[in-house]
């Protein structure tokens, strides 16, 4: 009897601890396992290659992680990436930091779109940001219809200079996570943003301005994408329009889902959305550095989350 | 209130981005697909002698291609240099020809939308169908529609399976293990017949990249069996996913002598990829198909070896086929044709040529 109750207790326990530090245990196993088994692994060029592709992902996943908080999602944001690769090459001839500018802008406008059709039109945040999803990546090929290289000078240095041996994407990414922690941690708006997703009713008759409150996730959100598209278009030293971004916007529920947001929204976990990207970004490195069919990779990545799903259930 | 004050602020936005757009001032670039130089040789009209689709046979009436109506049914969108200079090279011969009811479409790589793009050019009166096929297999309801009217179709660059004449006239296109063979050639060459090769895969589950693969390796097997495949993965015929394969690859195997890209795309996010770790150009050999300029100038450059090209000018070959069907004369279930190749001596001069 006690034993059985016991043992309960010990189940209950482990699915707790794996709730928390789950994501984070299983990084630490994948690493442990390259280390080992992956020649050259444990090198700093190794290290900068892997941060420097997760990048991206990581600054997609932190918007699509407060909106995943507010009990929405965005499905746009691999469009807003094509979008802001698409304002690159538009307004280079005016400079880098003038066309960064106008990315970022697109990516703000299409958020509050998406934000306006959420919070005041009343939309389903997936069949709204559906809609952008499928129209954005549009209207970016209608703006460029082809890939485009470039040699802007500023543009290059950002995708490929270091700063003290860090990548300057990866400091980005970097400065960008603390920024999103400590707007979720420390600020009336980060408290604001989970209660609405933890029960918009409740926020509304408690006097929160909720609809602005989400029109400000969106818009947030996608700010983070284009930020993304600058940095991947910078790296990739070519506007890509056409298939820069695809299937982003599954990577970064995945890296949140993975991280342990739940999809039910009033919850953020930032750092577990950043060690849910990187889990999933070492687990295609380890398949690809062991030269193993793509299809094992998503199969894999299937597996990590159902079992990050399944972690998730257990908590109610 | 506020949705009246959104949609006037986007379309305010929309303005503002095409109105004082500037872009980076790049040398500009002629035009892709207009040159004659260019134009496709017949390699081999390929099928048993006397199997030939003749009008007679097929059922049609003759008619004069200037004033019929042609339809062309361009499977992706014009997004890639590919692409953009097919439908142009079609575009450019019918005017040549003087062919004035030439009837465009693009299925933007949807299948569904490709079978009512050509559903609908026939219900227009197309007497030709020039159809570049998104996939080979599902043209059914087409075919059935476009015998009835006994309207002939030339396929380029992919084919449909279906019956040679009865549902289809001819397919015009590349063989795409010779290009594989070709390219394993340069590598060999390359390499001087020995070391370590890594194949950049195109899109998983497509005949070109099963083809160019197997090309490539039965080439290196009978040839060259000092050189070792030690890695392959799929960089979905992508310029970001071939550079982060490669940004893997070679740190995890810095070993690696040559690079066997399934297509240009793949060679130059190759390239960005070595750039960024430190390599000179020509320390790993790049060898790709395609022919895009971007490449032919990596070869200028010294970062790309050579280039097996893939030549999307099917225009004065199409138009030509048809021209001989209603003359009377037999025409083969295949047409292959002929591709170039790039490498250092001939890069620079072909530059203007390359689409």
């Amino acid at each position: 009897m006690t034993e059985t109750i016991d043992r309960a207790l010990d189940r209950v326990r482990v699915v707790s601890w794996l709730q928390r530090y789950g994501v984070y245990a299983a990084v630490v196993v994948l690493f442990a396992f390259n280390a080992v088994f992956t020649p050259h692994f444990l090198a700093a060029d190794n290290f900068r290659t892997q941060l420097v592709q997760v990048a991206p992902i990581v600054i997609v996943a932190l918007g699509m992680a407060l909106v995943i908080g507010t009990e929405g999602i965005d499905l746009s944001v691999g469009s807003v990436m094509a979008l802001a690769a698409s304002m690159v090459a538009l307004y280079l001839g005016y400079g880098a930091l003038p066309a960064i500018a106008m990315a970022l802008l697109a990516g703000a406008l299409v958020g509050a779109a998406g934000g306006v059709l959420v919070a005041v039109v009343g939309v389903q945040p997936i069949v709204a940001t559906l809609a952008l999803l499928v129209g954005v990546r549009g209207l970016a090929n209608v703006f460029l219809p082809q890939l485009r290289e470039f040699t802007n000078p500023t543009l290059v240095a950002i995708g490929s200079d270091s700063v003290a041996g860090v990548p300057i994407v990866v400091l980005v990414a970097v400065v960008l996570v603390a920024a999103v922690a400590f707007l979720v941690r420390r600020t009336t708006f980060g408290r604001q943003l989970v209660a609405v997703g933890g029960n918009r009713t409740a926020s509304r008759l408690s006097g929160l301005p909720v609809r602005r409150i989400l029109l400000t996730v969106y818009v947030l959100a996608g700010v983070l994408a284009a930020v993304a598209g600058v940095l991947a278009t910078s790296r990739l030293q070519a506007s890509d329009p056409t298939s820069l971004g695809l299937f982003m916007e599954l990577s970064a529920i995945t890296a949140v889902v993975v991280g342990g947001t739940p999809l039910t929204g009033g919850r953020v976990r930032v750092l577990g959305t950043v060690m849910g990207a990187l889990l999933m970004q070492l687990l295609q490195a380890t398949l690809i550095k062991h030269n193993l069919p793509q299809s094992w990779t998503q199969m894999a990545q299937a597996v990590i989350i159902l079992a990050a799903v399944y972690a998730a259930r257990e908590r109610r | 209130m506020l949705r009246h004050r959104a949609a006037a602020l986007l379309g305010a936005a929309a303005l503002l981005v095409s109105g004082c757009a500037k872009s980076e001032n790049t040398a500009t670039a002629p035009e892709p697909g207009g040159s004659d130089a260019q134009q496709q040789v017949v390699e081999s009209p390929t099928g048993p002698a006397g199997a030939g689709c003749t009008i007679a046979r097929q059922g049609a009436t003759a008619f004069d291609l200037k004033t019929a109506v042609v339809g062309f049914s361009q499977s992706e969108k014009e997004a890639n240099p590919f692409r953009i200079a097919e439908t142009q090279s079609i575009k450019d011969e019918a005017a040549k020809l003087g062919i004035a009811n030439l009837k465009v479409t693009n299925a933007q790589s949807q299948f569904a939308k490709q079978i009512s793009d050509v559903q609908q050019l026939i219900a227009q009166g197309a007497q030709l169908l020039v159809i570049a096929p998104l996939n080979s297999d599902g043209w059914e309801p087409v075919l059935q529609q476009a015998a009835a009217k006994k309207v002939p179709i030339i396929t380029i660059d992919r084919k449909i399976n279906a019956r040679h004449c009865a549902d289809f006239l001819t397919f015009i296109g590349s063989d795409f293990v010779e290009q594989g063979r070709r390219a394993a050639d340069q590598m060999i060459e390359a390499l001087g017949g020995k070391g370590k090769v890594a194949i950049l895969l195109g899109a998983p589950g497509n005949n070109v990249t099963t083809e160019r693969t197997q090309g490539f390796k039965e080439q290196v097997a009978a040839k060259a069996p000092d050189i070792e495949i030690t890695f392959e993965q799929t960089g979905e015929f992508a310029r970001e996913k071939g550079q982060q394969v490669t940004e893997q690859l070679i740190q995890s195997n810095p070993d690696i002598d040559g690079i066997y890209a399934e297509n240009d795309e793949m060679a130059l996010g190759a390239v960005t990829a070595l750039k960024g770790a430190g390599k000179k150009a020509g320390d790993i050999k790049i060898v790709s198909i395609d022919g895009t300029r971007g490449a032919v100038q990596g070869i200028v450059d010294g970062w790309i070896f050579g280039v097996v090209e893939s030549n999307p000018r099917f225009g004065q070959l199409a138009f030509a086929t048809a021209q001989k069907f209603l003359d009377g004369e037999a025409i083969p279930e295949k047409v292959i044709i002929s591709d170039r190749e790039y490498d250092a001596a001939n890069a620079e001069a072909s530059l203007g040529q390359a689409y």
